[in-house]
């Protein structure tokens, strides 16, 4: 895809209304790119209907997959997604064992993915401080040759792509006078250093030793982090904590 | 606070100038492990920290220097010329009404960084028009760029990104306008101007 394609398809997508025109306008980029699917999504995985509403997704995946992943509850491991909490630059499939310590269902999820048709992917990640993680990612077809040329011109329009997604989910927020997206409450660094430690499984001395200060001190670290996430115990902080990215398993396991 | 310093006023913030040098080192080359020169084993300076360079410099209460960003005119030697003219497909976009943006960075440990971020954004919009830019140029990671993206102007690639030292880098241009400034204060639900050009009311 040449310079020429990705300008064309940024001043396309900023004039864009509708999630459905961006999905066939990226689709046709993808196909440009030598990909044969997509996905735009935020990392999240619903509860409510009003999350749905809330969040960008933009998925063109094969059918087969979509059964799979929703029969085996394959959101929450996804290697994919937990790469993206790692690592801030774009990367392929095939390279996700050398950026995260996979686990064996990651690896089950990479070659069910391979059997349902998606082999190989490249995934842009996406972070807008203080909102949900995102991602475009493209996959290729079982049998089809990367076109490793297109790589810089895929990054481009999976961020303008997410770009032109959330500036439409923001149109369609105030056409629907629905209520602002909370922002993701963020934990400073020492409320970080604490949720890390607690997460290891120390007690609030062990905490207050290794980090120089009084135990409550920690105590209060703790408790300011769990009424900013609204949670109740110290488990459902952690829990919440890695599901929002703000500590990820390689802080915790290092 | 937000000051704007041109060369000409370079002697009235010595101290913070200093300290942004230093923060600088603390950030790009400490933190992000950007290959640059160090200067005197503490600061970052390159050859574009010139007298034509325009920095703005926020302070806190005591004059510390809390982030800064600079400002460089296209018309002379800057980044994207000297060193990333490939990342422009169609020549570096240059003219008098054309800054741009570079060094962008927040102390390291500030309590909240993100009420210097904010007063840095809103910080260049007014400057650009109180100055007569149209358009800023800046080299930017990509893993950045939807950061940039979400504020909600208009910014349009200048060509393909690539890698540059494992990271991939690429150069946009931000169109200002007046509905620039009233998007980016309605967003920051700021209405005041927040530069000061009062060189007197310095560190």
């Amino acid at each position: 895809m040449a310079f020429s394609d990705v300008d064309q398809f940024v001043k396309s997508s900023a004039r864009l209304t509708e999630m459905a025109e961006l999905k066939s306008l990226l689709c046709d980029a993808a196909e440009a790119l030598g990909f044969n699917y997509v996905a735009l999504v935020h990392h999240i995985h619903f509860t409510t209907p009003e999350a749905a509403a809330r969040s960008v997704q933009v998925v063109d995946y094969p059918e087969a997959w979509h059964a799979v992943v929703a029969e085996r509850g394959y959101f929450t491991d996804d290697p994919v997604l937990a790469a993206c909490q790692r690592s801030a630059a774009a990367f392929l499939w095939s390279d996700l064992p050398k950026l995260l310590p996979m686990t064996a269902r990651q690896t089950e999820i990479l070659e069910t993915a391979a059997t349902c048709g998606l082999a190989e992917g490249f995934t842009v990640p996406v972070n807008v401080p203080g909102e949900f993680l995102g991602s475009c990612s493209f996959g290729l077809a079982t049998g089809r040759n990367l076109a490793h040329q297109a790589l810089p011109a895929a990054q481009y329009i999976g961020c303008f792509a997410f770009e032109a997604a959330r500036r439409i989910q923001e149109l369609k927020r105030l056409h629907d006078c629905a209520p602002r997206a909370q922002p993701v409450p963020r934990l400073t660094q020492r409320q970080f250093d604490c949720i890390v430690l607690a997460a290891q499984g120390r007690s609030d001395w062990h905490i207050g030793q290794l980090l120089g200060i009084a135990s409550d001190t920690v105590h209060q670290h703790i408790e300011t982090a769990k009424r900013r996430f609204g949670v109740a115990s110290r488990t459902e902080l952690v829990v919440r904590a890695l599901f929002d990215s703000q500590i990820t398993f390689g802080d915790i396991l290092r | 606070m937000l000051h704007v310093v041109t060369g000409a006023d370079r002697n009235h913030f010595a101290t913070p100038l200093a300290q942004m040098h230093r923060d600088r080192k603390s950030v790009f080359i400490d933190r992000l492990g950007w290959r640059l020169p160090v200067t005197d084993g503490e600061f970052e300076i390159d050859q574009f920290d010139s007298d034509a360079a325009v920095y703005l410099l926020a302070t806190d209460d005591q004059g510390t220097h809390t982030g800064s960003l600079r400002l460089l005119p296209t018309v002379g030697p800057h980044l994207l010329s000297e060193v990333f003219s490939d990342l422009c497909d169609a020549g570096v976009p240059r003219g008098s009404d054309i800054w741009e943006i570079t060094r962008l960075c927040t102390a390291p440990n500030l309590a909240d960084p993100r009420s210097t971020r904010q007063a840095l954004l809103l910080g260049v919009v007014e400057y650009a028009l109180l100055a007569g830019i149209r358009r800023y140029t800046c080299v930017t990671h990509v893993p950045y760029l939807n950061a940039v993206l979400a504020v909600g102007w208009n910014c349009a690639p200048l060509g393909l990104p690539r890698e540059d030292a494992g990271v991939t880098v690429g150069a946009i241009a931000i169109d200002m306008t007046p509905e620039t400034l009233s998007l980016v204060r309605g967003r920051t639900g700021q209405t005041a101007s927040v530069l000061n050009w009062d060189n007197r009311r310095a560190a």
